[in-house]
């Protein structure tokens, strides 16, 4: 598992594919805090603190798919 | 000579079982046997597969590899043909025999088969492993129309393939509308325009009566019971599942719609353990026995199952679950127990949302949430609370609902 840079942000990007080598979960599977970030981030503009649960380039199945962008 | 762990069944409630008991249990004897010819996979994204929205890749967990890394015996395409409580051993097959000192059953359930003429045939399709993702996917790319049985969360995943692969379906349901014990006509009026918008037209108050088929043994057309006939290359079935219990019939384990336990996931054979969609289990946020079928309370119940095999009572299941549909442009979520209750209040909220809440003795035990997920962190937790909220049930109701709304009017009283 690699070393997280603390006080990053994320946002979810809409993603029209899903590459063989991605990590994808599905919103059921997250915990439920980051099910709620979830929720605030699809297909929003916005960031949020990043969660335990996700990583940078991790694609989250929720009402679309999403990729996880951390910075 | 160190403790060795027998687990039955690699899906999500095994595979987190045996992911424990290493972490917890460094020296510990693990073995998993599993009938499927593959290890863990996400069984929740299979249906993405199917729909052709993802590759084959990213839906396996647990590569061979895993259990080599982990130092876990896995056996792949392995039937246990006999469990043997008195002697505590385990016999597959192949005649070979797995000592244990405890035992976990993570053995699932098979879906049922309709119960009418042809419900065997070539193109008629169930929905519960990878390996059934792959069929459906091939099966569904060649059809240009679909029949499809079952109203329900499994059933509705069949719907959205269809739609998904441009297939043209009739969706045929006992009922008024889609999953009729939790929802009313209202909120699922909701799900039907999103099924209509894909392709897929819900035929309600009709079911199977017999399936026709060509001379080469496929599925051509259903027939319901007034004579109706609905052409199809392809059907879907998902009316449930027939839980695997025949596996322990011949020993003392309890069953009951599936392998009782308590809530430490222990059977009445000390020894022995169940988790995952087997389970009858004591639902202490529920207060009696249950059922549930989700990813995340296997997921759970393998975690509980596996702490309390190395030391019974270290830690109980409580647990509410949840299970989403994430086919259409807005959320569904149910949580709980939704069918259950003894009383429920429901409202459209803003166009496109619906919610449901089901009552026990004034207390949550389940609901429905479509387009707003924003309550379900607030329902979840009165749920764990127990909290009565049998005299404001119209703020449950509200947009934005909090649970201190709960506790201020609380206050006030």
């Amino acid at each position: 598992m690699s070393l997280r840079e603390a006080n990053r942000r994320m946002r979810l990007r809409r993603t029209g594919t899903v590459s063989a080598d991605a990590r994808v979960r599905h919103y059921d599977e997250l915990d439920e805090e980051t099910q709620v970030v979830v929720r605030e981030l699809a297909g929003r503009p916005r960031t949020a603190p990043e969660t335990d649960d996700l990583d940078d380039g991790d694609v989250v199945k929720f009402t679309d798919y999403y990729q996880v962008r951390a910075r | 000579m160190s403790d060795s762990y027998v687990i039955i069944g690699d899906g999500i409630a095994g595979a987190s079982a045996a992911e424990t008991l290493r972490e917890e249990a460094p020296d510990a004897e693990i073995t998993v046997l599993t009938d499927e010819g593959e290890s863990l996979y996400n069984r929740i994204l299979i249906k993405e597969y199917a729909k052709g929205k993802l590759p084959e890749a990213p839906i396996s967990i647990h590569q061979e590899s895993w259990y080599e890394d982990h130092d876990v015996d896995l056996r792949l395409n392995t039937v246990v043909v006999d469990i043997d409580v008195e002697n505590d051993a385990v016999r597959t097959h192949e005649g070979e025999t797995f000592e244990y000192d405890s035992l976990l059953l993570a053995i699932g359930g098979t879906p049922q088969q309709l119960p009418v003429g042809n419900a065997d045939a070539d193109g008629i399709h169930h929905f519960w492993t990878f390996q059934d993702a792959r069929k459906i996917k091939e099966s569904v790319e060649g059809a240009e129309k679909a029949v499809i049985v079952g109203a329900g969360l499994l059933g509705i995943d069949f719907a959205a393939i269809c739609g998904a692969q441009g297939v043209e379906a009739k969706y045929l349901m006992r009922g008024d509308c889609w999953w009729r014990y939790a929802l009313s006509e209202e909120g699922a009026e909701i799900m039907h325009d999103a099924m209509r918008e894909r392709g897929v037209e819900p035929v309600f108050d009709s079911g199977v009566d017999h399936f026709e088929v060509d001379d080469e043994g496929h599925v051509t057309a259903a027939v319901d019971p007034s004579g109706e006939r609905y052409e199809c290359d392809f059907a879907g079935v998902a009316i449930g599942l027939d839980f695997n219990t025949e596996l322990v019939e011949d020993t003392p384990l309890e069953t009951e719609d599936g392998i009782v336990v308590d809530e430490f996931m222990r059977t009445n054979v000390d020894n022995v353990f169940a988790a995952g969609d087997i389970t009858t289990f004591n639902d202490l946020v529920l207060g009696e026995r249950a059922k549930n079928g989700s990813w995340g309370s296997a997921k759970e119940q393998g975690t509980i199952a596996a702490r309390n095999m190395i030391e019974h009572g270290s830690e109980a299941f409580e647990w509410v679950s949840s299970y989403s549909i994430t086919h259409f442009d807005f959320p569904f979520l149910s949580f709980g127990h939704p069918t259950l209750g003894d009383d429920s209040v429901e409202a459209t909220t803003a166009e496109g949302e619906w919610r449901r809440v089901a009552l026990k003795d004034g207390k949550i035990v389940g609901g429905v949430l479509i387009g707003d997920l924003s309550p379900q962190s607030a329902f979840k937790q009165l749920m764990r609370e127990g909290r009565d909220v049998s005299d404001q049930t119209d703020l449950l109701m509200e947009p934005g609902f909090a649970v201190d709304d709960l506790a201020a009017t609380t206050e006030q009283q």
